[in-house]
């Protein structure tokens, strides 16, 4: 099968609007990455190009340096730089050794705009970091 | 991780009341156990020596090394033997005493002590008994602790009289130490690598076509000086003396860690081929010594003649006492070092004949006999503790640094004379390698041109990359295309390895930074947030204080 | 198969240039190029790729040295120097997809894309990917056809023991040579090569420390310089002028690995 497994997206929050074949029509777009324990996954301020959803292991995400939150299995990142067009806003480092899925911009774009229940998703987690940021 | 975190993760504890400074000119790494155990004793007997010869008011210097850094201090002088120094220094200059070690020097001491240094050299180690080696390997080091007193014991002697000269002439010209010194050209010529031995060799090359035909091939090294060596006639016999007198001498430092002449033949061939190509240079010594005559009060001037003399007389001692001293017998202790080595690495009870060097002679006898420890990958941990823990991190000074000295006009003239000559010398001759680390001046392979200032960020790898910020220099070992994600936040690249077309060569040039590759050693001499400026195609990376 | 690889906006220049190598007698190692499609259909795990590449490349045997070459990559005026992924000594076709995946990776990291669009390149990245037999080497490194820092009419060679990693990638300070046009040698300056890459037998490579004696001695022979040197007047012939290529001897043979264009030097 192409793509991810349904099952590693049907409980990413991210995707919870989705049915099964809306699930199996976003899965399909996604390609395996790993990464190692200590590998820097994204670095803060450099151009992004890429999405990525955990599927198993652990990173760090860190601003300016400063560690802000951890990052486990149904966790995503990435999506900031893709939708602003501007550099990566935090460093995230595996860990543990990390499986993901990963969407580049090109798949990324037009998944959101094609797909409402996506886009509203992201809209929510995106509003919940502003506020935690803000605060 | 960094040297700097490794060795940030040690306690530095004095080992008791006064000041400890280190001395990271000559001991730049950590030291092997051989030398933190041997080092000392000889070393405050060798420095108590000159500083009674010299009615000095110190009891003399000791060396303490804690983690394997080497921390100086000065070991006070009893108040009672204060009035015999003040008579002591009365005489140093009314009978210019100094002489009276240089006469030592040359009419028993030298010669004794290459004599020695040519017998313990001239063993096979590999051909003794384990029983004749471990003797061997005592002999030796009995030889190098004997040495390194006498290096220490002829210190003033160059010293006294080279500052004297700068005080007194310094005074009256108020022309600086560095244009001073240099009128000491050509009164060592031991520092420049010249010998008799040297003169007699580029001669017997120049007579013999097959020897020219052998020192302009560019073969390998080794084989070269072999294949010299092996010529009938003039030339190898030449070469064979010329060997024996440089090859056992470490190249640089004085630990047994670091290697002898020989060890790098290609180093070698290539200071006898720039010897044998450097015509004689005319000297405007003569011009340079009367131009600076001038500048002197006429009525000081004899003794500026007076003063000269003694200073350029003494100067090679400076060189001397350590390049026929202990420079010889650490490479002597080395050779013998390593021959166990090769017997411990054969029986597996080291994993490289090299790791040799971090055992005590005590530990090399035991496990020669047999014993079980210490383990071969207890010394291969020594070893990878010496390459990962830089002195320059340790801590610089450590206790209460002592009152400043009192007003020396309150002292008898003679005594305040000597503190201000050794106080002088020091600086000049020692202190110029304190220049040398206020702008240290580091080499490689000019990858990229432009001229870069920025502060330096020490990456080991992809765990440090979020350290680096903009404008930044990296200084790394070597990049991989992992650290491309850092290049548009860089204002130059500083690698230790690396060629003109390795990949940190070619992205420095393609993204138009300065680049130095091929430095050897930018992440152990350059600190982590240093200034620095790199100029590309000098292919130089200068640390600015 | 290798030799066959002609078209760039599939292949790569990488692969044709390499293809175009063989069709002109140069010693490439032999080898496969798999189109760009053809890779990124097996970095998404589709089934009938994977098999299809494993089955064309099973008779190659092992182990195998695996190259990125990107599509457009020699068209723009970069070298890519470093971007894109080379695996080497993958032991096998049958691990083949996990590398593949690997190096199509390696072309949409941020780092690849930021490089892409720092040169103008908004587009997506396609990438080829060129197999060969992993060689049994003595020493490799890099030749560039004419002095990237002086612009001279002259060849410098990087040499070191073991795979070529080791000077690509600057683990070692790399024996040095220059050579004449006409193949007299102008300067050869021992390095300080005290890492070896070596192949493992099951699989990857290691950095192996090189033995001291070798450290500060010479990789090549004159003889190995001579035959650098017609390789680079080969190259030429074929390509043009200002071309970085990647060579290993292995018994003996001086072999082609890379050819492409040097780009300017940063005396601009």
């Amino acid at each position: 099968m192409p793509g991810a497994p349904v099952d590693a997206l049907r409980n990413v929050p991210l995707f919870a609007g989705l049915d099964d074949d809306e699930l199996a029509g976003v899965a399909v777009l996604f390609k395996e990455r790993h990464f190692t324990a200590g590998e820097t996954i994204v670095k803060e301020g450099a151009d992004g190009a890429a999405f990525f959803l955990i599927v198993s292991g652990e990173a760090t995400v860190a601003v300016r340096a400063a560690e802000r939150a951890s990052l486990g299995p149904g966790d995503h990142f990435g999506e900031i730089a893709l939708i602003d067009e501007e550099v990566r806003s935090a460093t995230i480092t595996a860990t543990t050794d990390l499986v993901c899925y990963g969407l580049t911009l090109w798949e990324f774009r037009p998944l959101v705009v094609q797909n409402g229940e996506v886009g509203w998703k992201l809209m929510q987690s995106l509003a919940k970091k502003l506020r935690s940021a803000e605060s | 991780m960094s040297t700097t975190e490794a060795t940030n993760e040690l306690t530095f504890d004095p080992p008791g009341p006064g000041f400890y400074e280190q001395d990271s000119v000559h001991l730049p790494r950590a030291a092997t156990r051989y030398w933190a155990e041997t080092h000392p004793a000889p070393f405050a007997q060798g420095t108590s020596e000159f500083t009674a010869f010299y009615g000095m008011l110190i009891g003399g210097l000791s060396m303490t090394y804690i983690n394997g850094i080497g921390y100086k201090s000065v070991a006070p002088l009893p108040d009672e033997e204060v009035p015999a120094r003040f008579a002591r220094a009365e005489e140093v200059f009314a009978n210019k005493l100094w002489r009276e070690q240089l006469r030592e020097w040359d009419e028993s001491v030298k010669p004794a002590a290459i004599a020695k240094h040519r017998e313990l050299q001239a063993v096979d180690a590999d051909a003794l008994s384990v029983a004749e080696l471990v003797a061997y390997l005592e002999q030796c080091r009995d030889h190098h602790v004997k040495m390194i007193a006498q290096h220490m014991r002829y210190t003033a002697g160059a010293v006294v009289p080279t500052g004297d000269f700068l005080a007194h002439v310094g005074d009256w010209t108020g022309l600086p130490t560095a244009e001073l010194l240099g009128l000491m050209r050509g009164a060592s010529p031991v520092s420049a690598g010249a010998s008799d031995e040297l003169d007699l060799l580029l001669a017997a090359i120049e007579a013999d076509p097959r020897a020219r035909e052998l020192l302009a091939s560019d073969g390998d090294g080794a084989e070269t000086l072999a294949a010299l060596r092996s010529l009938d006639g003039e030339a190898g016999a030449a070469m064979t003396a010329y060997l024996d007198l440089v090859g056992n001498r470490l190249l640089d430092g004085f630990d047994i860690a670091e290697p002898s002449v020989l060890e790098l033949p290609d180093q070698l061939l290539r200071a006898i081929r720039t010897a044998a190509t450097t015509g004689v240079v005319e000297s405007d010594l003569e011009a340079r010594i009367a131009e600076v005559r001038a500048k002197v009060p006429p009525e000081h001037q004899e003794s500026f003649d007076e003063l000269l003399g003694e200073a350029r007389t003494m100067y090679r001692l400076r060189d001397e006492r350590g390049v026929y001293s202990d420079i010889w017998a650490s490479g002597i202790m080395r050779r013998a070092a390593l021959a166990a080595g090769r017997r411990l690495a054969a029986s597996g009870r080291a994993h490289a004949p090299e790791h040799a060097v971090d055992a005590s002679i005590a530990e090399l006898r035991a496990l020669l006999e047999g014993a079980e420890e210490p383990t071969a990958d207890e010394l291969a941990a020594r070893a990878e503790y010496r390459r990962t823990h830089s002195a320059r991190d340790a801590p610089p000074t450590l206790g209460t640094p002592p009152p400043p000295p009192g007003d020396p006009s309150t002292l008898p003239p003679a005594v305040g004379r000597l503190m201000r000559a050794t106080g002088i010398a020091l600086g000049a001759l020692f202190g110029s390698s304190q220049e040398e680390h206020g702008e240290d001046t580091l080499r490689g392979l000019a990858a990229s041109p432009g001229v870069y200032e920025g502060p330096a960020r020490l990456v080991a790898g992809p765990a440090d990359f979020n350290r680096i910020v903009q404008g930044d220099v990296l200084v790394t070992v070597s990049t991989s295309e992992a650290f491309n994600i850092l290049l548009p936040l860089l204002g130059a690249i500083v690698t230790d390895s690396g060629g003109l077309l390795s990949h940190s060569a070619i992205v420095a040039r393609e993204y138009g930074i300065p680049g130095v590759v091929g430095t050897r050693e930018a992440t152990q001499r350059i600190a982590d947030g240093a200034r620095v400026r790199v100029e590309g195609a000098a292919g130089e990376v200068k640390v600015l204080r | 198969m290798l030799e066959e690889a002609a078209d760039t906006s599939v292949f790569g220049s990488k692969a044709v240039g390499l293809g175009q190598a063989l069709r002109d007698g140069l010693p490439v190692p032999p080898g496969f190029a798999l189109a760009g499609p053809l890779v990124e259909a097996v970095a998404s795990d589709e089934e009938d790729a994977i098999e299809h590449v494993v089955a064309t490349i099973g008779p190659l045997g092992g182990p195998l040295a695996v190259r990125s070459s990107a599509v457009d990559e020699d068209g723009a005026e970069a070298s890519f120097a470093g971007q894109h992924l080379t695996l080497l000594n993958v032991p096998s076709a049958a691990e083949l997809a996990g590398s593949l995946r690997e190096i199509w990776w390696s072309a949409n990291s941020d780092s690849a894309i930021t490089y892409r669009k720092r040169l103008g390149l908004f587009t997506r990245p396609s990438i080829a990917v060129v197999v060969q037999r992993l060689l049994d080497v003595e020493c490799a490194g890099v030749m560039f056809t004419r002095n990237p820092i002086t612009g001279s009419d002259e060849r410098m060679i990087e040499a070191s023991w073991g795979l070529g990693e080791a000077v690509v990638a600057g683990l070692v300070i790399p024996d040095s040579f220059r050579l004449a046009r006409d193949g007299q040698v102008l300067e050869r300056r021992p390095g300080l090569k005290r890492i070896a890459v070596r192949s493992l037998p099951t699989g990857g490579t290691v950095e192996a420390d090189v033995p001291p004696e070798l450290v500060e001695r010479l990789c090549l022979d004159d003889s190995q310089l001579e035959a650098l040197n017609d390789l680079a007047l080969r190259c030429e012939e074929v390509y043009g002028p200002d071309r970085d290529i990647e060579w290993a001897v292995a018994d003996g043979t001086v072999y082609l690995l890379q050819c492409r264009a040097v780009t300017r030097v940063g005396t601009a």
